[in-house]
């Protein structure tokens, strides 16, 4: 049967904005949900997606790459891959399918709510596909690891993280509802759809599949690049809408949306990824370093179609270069000394040969990051490893929800950042949390971090046994421990000077 | 990957980012030809190609179904594009990366 080409027909069907008769248009679609922007009707429907699909095709294309990413799952299931894993590496995937699998849900109600309530009738066909994009994410994320469960019941978190009050649940729960859950359907596409998956989501989804091909997983590294070129496409919604904010006079708000969401989701994503490349991976399969897929894929692509849709760096800029070097070197630190608190089994992972790494994609190290190990190492050697694991809580930020921490050892660069908000004080990590704070104080105020539920009587007693139990950690699975059992100290033995 | 070429990059590169497979060759080939007064970059990731020239690069479904020796449709690269660097333009003809600004 002949087809009319796309183009032939593709005009009229994006076309569906309607005249409403039994209610008024402000009902159709409110301005909570809609557009709190007041940019009008007419201006909405010039919207043009740059990554056009019909329906006919995505259904033909999802279902190919549904059938190649299951059938490498299943033709590698024999494998016994798993079963023989470098306990640091399944621990990624324990920590990436927690985080991962019910967001995706979460950002299915996103795409839901821009399918219902966006002005731009275009819009509302690209959101209708990453709709269902974010749900064969969610399912396929969830079906993986399944058959893991039964290998270690830590993999059980990939249904259960997001249905517990694990700190790092609570970090992830609050980014995300900040940027896709509680926002009209415009600023959820600047969010999330810019900021989170033009952005971030690379990092994860592409640059973390070259270290998973390097470990033999050939299962998930074919999954994620999967998933991502669902990305690829239904992240392209974000560019248009940018487009007619700022020929409305709106680009103040359109930088604002994208800075506090990137700012957000860089502070999760760190521990994410930033961890796993630069701690957990073994030395020889590491691909390169967290910093460098960070320049590749955000410092120079992501700031360059920043920059070509008519927007500006964020004004932190140089202080998010600076965290790069420190955010999640401190959250390895300060996760693997709490490691019982989470569903995944840090590694130290930290011989002479690693620091030695380190030292080259992180001058300076060393002489701080490092002076942390160096007395983790010396209790570790000298038969003292309960030394090694924190008590009490630390401080966490009012706004990511991340221990609040900065670089140590000879520099000493660890503060808080204050602000009083009707009687109330908050801790922030960073000067750029404590200002997405400022940017809309009653949408942030009243939320408790984990520390402060211990204080105001939320997880009573504060006992350490009825904390862990609040978290989730021994009640849906034993809590994390180190994955190698220290096994990384002992280089140090063949090498007494690197020790020092 | 080379080295030397990602130290002369410029601030204008644009193209697709390709996960492996007969599909993701097939385009690199195409784009090869498709482009002939451009200086292609190609890095192989392993798990993606980086495929960028200065100014952008297109991809065009005639060529593409002249190296698969079939018809083609432009939307099933979609299979195989993980990402890519610049903005989009698509087509049932042709696919391309660009950049709006010359920086």
């Amino acid at each position: 049967m002949a087809l009319l080409d796309r183009s032939a027909w593709y005009n009229i069907a994006r076309s569906t904005n309607w005249t409403p008769k039994y209610v008024p248009e402000s009902e159709l679609f409110p301005k909570d949900q809609s557009d709190p922007y007041g940019i009008p009707t007419a201006e909405w429907e010039t919207f043009d997606e740059p990554y056009k699909v019909s329906y006919r095709e995505y259904v033909s294309v999802q279902r190919e790459k549904d059938a190649g990413a299951y059938s490498v799952k299943a033709a590698l299931m024999r494998s016994n891959y798993y079963e023989n894993a470098d306990p640091a590496y399944l621990s990624l995937l324990k920590m990436h399918y927690g985080a991962i699998a019910l967001s995706e849900y979460a950002a299915c109600q996103s795409d839901a709510r821009m399918t219902r309530f966006s002005k731009a009738p275009s819009m509302r066909n690209m959101a209708t596909f990453g709709m269902l994009d974010e749900l064969r994410h969610g399912q396929i994320q969830l079906y993986f690891p399944h058959q893991l469960v039964t290998l270690d019941r830590q993999f059980d978190w990939a249904h259960e993280a997001h249905h517990t009050r694990n700190w790092a649940t609570l970090a992830g729960r609050h980014a995300l509802d900040d940027v896709m859950m509680t926002r009209d359907a415009m600023t959820t596409s600047l969010m999330l759809n810019f900021a989170f998956e033009t952005g971030l989501t690379n990092v994860q989804m592409i640059g973390l599949s070259a270290d998973a091909a390097n470990m033999g997983d050939y299962t998930f590294s074919n999954l994620i690049t999967s998933i991502q070129s669902d990305e690829a496409r239904h992240a392209q919604i974000g560019t248009p809408v940018i487009e007619i904010m700022i020929r409305n006079g709106k680009k103040a708000e359109a930088q604002q949306a994208v800075d506090v969401a990137f700012w957000r989701i860089w502070r999760v994503f760190a521990l994410l990824t930033g961890i796993p490349m630069d701690y957990w991976f073994p030395l020889e399969k590491r691909d390169r370093s967290f910093k460098e897929y960070m320049h590749e894929f955000v410092i120079t692509q992501f700031e360059r179609q920043l920059r070509d849709v008519g927007l500006e760096r964020p004004w932190y800029w140089e202080h998010f270069l600076d965290d790069i070097e420190t955010h999640h070197h401190c959250q390895q630190a300060g996760i693997w000394s709490w490691r019982n608190t989470v569903w995944w089994n840090p590694t130290g992972g930290l011989g002479p040969a690693e620091r030695d790494w380190l030292e080259q994609k992180y001058p300076g190290w060393n002489a701080t990051h490092g002076k942390y190990w160096d007395v983790i190492i010396d209790n570790l050697r000298n038969g003292r490893p309960e030394k090694t694991e924190a008590v009490g809580m630390p401080a966490i930020c009012n706004m990511c929800q991340i221990p609040i921490s900065n670089k140590g050892g000879t520099v000493w660069k660890a503060r808080i950042y204050q602000r009083e908000y009707e009687g109330r004080r908050y801790n922030f990590c960073t000067l750029v949390c404590r200002w997405v704070f400022d940017t809309d104080p009653v949408r942030y105020k009243d939320w408790d971090t984990i520390v402060d539920r211990m204080y105001n009587g939320q997880i009573s007693p504060p006992t350490a046994e009825n904390i862990l139990r609040y978290m989730g950690s021994g009640v849906v699975s034993k809590g994390g421990r180190d994955a190698h059992d220290y096994a990384w100290v002992k280089g140090y033995d063949r090498s007494p000077q690197a020790a020092e | 990957m080379s080295a030397s070429k990602a130290a002369v990059r410029s601030k204008n590169m644009a193209g697709p980012l390709l996960r492996g497979g007969e599909i993701a060759l097939a385009a690199c080939e195409a784009i090869q030809e498709d482009n002939p007064d451009k200086e292609i970059v190609i890095e192989d990731h392993r798990t993606y190609m980086r495929v960028e020239a200065d100014g952008g690069l297109i991809i065009r479904r005639k060529t593409m179904e002249e190296i698969l020796g079939r018809p083609f449709r432009m939307q099933e690269l979609e299979v195989n594009l993980t990402g890519f660097s610049g903005q989009i333009e698509t087509d049932e003809d042709f696919m391309r990366w660009y950049l709006k600004l010359d920086l």
